[in-house]
């Protein structure tokens, strides 16, 4: 296949792309947004990267994030303290959004990439690989950790005058966790398992035939 | 050449051009590849992104009218909304983080706000004009979306922290519930709107055009 028709998903131009494989981007003759890219090595990228990533997230959720210290009161906080707290106080709400948005979706987006990328690594498409990368298309904006980071900075600014704020272990591998997310977002292509997810269905029409 | 011309359609999932039923007002198919709906463009994209710009507008007062939070300390309660924490830090020196509070909680909602109602109006009135800047608006919208959440997520943090029972505590205002909806309406108008409606031309236009290209 040395020819390919792609669909500006902006401006809904149709386009030819002469050699697909090619390493790069494309960007859309018309309105300029990209409408596909592809790199090599893209698995064996993601692979690790989600591991690194698990491994983040499970330090990042075991260990104090902040400790805090007014007159001799010590109190520790983890990403979970403040959703127990908000749903003590009935504020169902706040405390679903933030459990949903900092916990779960990050949670479910790095086992999915690693339960998609890992056998993907080894040589094998996953069986249920067109729900994973259905979940993973619709819950990308919902996954806030970067701007949790945000938020952990300007509240740290805030409190610093009431009392002693001491990082803990969870707040340095939160920063990596959500520069190696970052990668991932660059990284990450369907497309790439888009493609071979069609060939594999070819191929078992031929055989059935 | 654009795709609905040649009747296909993009399936948003996984990519795949999927060629709809010409006959039908409402056509839509299953995507061969992923099993999803496709429609030629989002269904009901306008009124949903309205009502939705509308609901966020009426959410937005609340939320910038009511506490983000209340600070209870032995010295009695105080009650933060969102311009008196800009204010707070106004005062005492830190301007960078006013600055920051200042765009996430007050500027990007309203420019998202106006620039979806803009879009709207422009859609509607279905002139070829600044299509690409209205694109770049758009993504815009997109990008700066789920960026309004850091002031949500200061207030869950210091509700974390500031936890010493009677000493002082931290509990989470009404305005947060409001401005919490206000970030997340605005997401799903920002979602249901179809970019592709403002490179759709008018009949007349695509006539026009047509004219040009023979004469």
């Amino acid at each position: 296949m040395s020819e390919h028709l792609v669909c500006c998903h902006e401006c809904d131009e149709l386009v030819k792309i002469e050699n697909p494989h090619r390493e790069g981007r494309f960007n859309c003759p018309v309105c300029g947004s990209l409408i596909m890219k592809h790199r090599a090595g893209m698995i064996e990228k993601m692979f690790p990267l989600s591991i690194a990533a698990l491994i983040l997230f499970a330090v990042t959720n075991y260990f104090p994030f902040l400790s805090f210290h007014v007159a001799g009161n010590i109190s520790q906080a983890n990403f979970f303290t403040s959703v127990l707290y908000l749903f003590e106080e009935h504020e169902w709400l706040l405390g679903t959004a933030i459990l949903m948005t900092t916990l779960v979706v990050p949670f479910i987006r790095i086992m999915l990439f690693l339960l998609l990328f890992g056998p993907l690594y080894f040589g094998h498409l996953p069986r249920y690989s067109i729900v994973f990368l259905k979940v993973l298309d619709h819950s990308t904006p919902w996954g806030m950790l970067d701007v949790f980071l945000v938020g952990v900075f300007v509240s740290l600014v805030k409190l610093v005058k009431m009392g002693t704020i001491i990082p803990g272990t969870s707040l340095w591998a939160f920063m990596m966790l959500v520069f190696i997310l970052a990668a991932m977002q660059v990284i990450y292509n369907p497309h790439q398992i888009w493609e071979m997810i069609s060939r594999k269905q070819k191929d078992a029409k031929m055989v059935t035939v | 050449m654009r795709a609905i011309e040649k009747n296909i359609a993009l399936c948003h999932v996984c990519h795949e051009l999927v060629h709809l039923p010409s006959e039908r007002e409402n056509r839509y198919a299953l995507c061969p590849r992923c099993g999803e709906e496709v429609h030629m463009r989002i269904p009901k994209s306008m009124q949903h992104t309205w009502a939705l710009v509308l609901a966020s507008i009426i959410f937005y007062v609340p939320a910038n009218l009511l506490p983000m939070m209340h600070v209870h300390t032995f010295a009695g309660t105080q009650s933060d909304t969102i311009m008196s924490g800009v204010l707070y830090f106004l005062e005492t020196g830190s301007y960078l983080i006013a600055a920051v509070i200042f765009i996430a909680s007050i500027v990007v909602p309203i420019t998202k706000l106006l620039i979806l109602i803009y879009l709207l109006i422009s859609v509607r009135n279905n002139k070829p004009v600044h299509q690409k800047k209205r694109k770049k608006l758009y993504v815009l919208t997109e990008i700066i979306g789920k960026w309004s959440m850091v002031d949500v997520y200061v207030v869950a943090i210091m509700i974390a922290l500031v936890h010493f029972g009677g000493l002082s505590q931290i509990e989470a205002g009404e305005g947060a519930n409001f401005f919490l909806l206000v970030v997340i309406v605005t997401m799903v108008a920002a979602m249901r709107f179809d970019p592709r409606l403002i490179w759709d031309l008018p009949e007349k236009e695509k006539q026009r055009r047509e004219n040009k290209e023979k004469g």
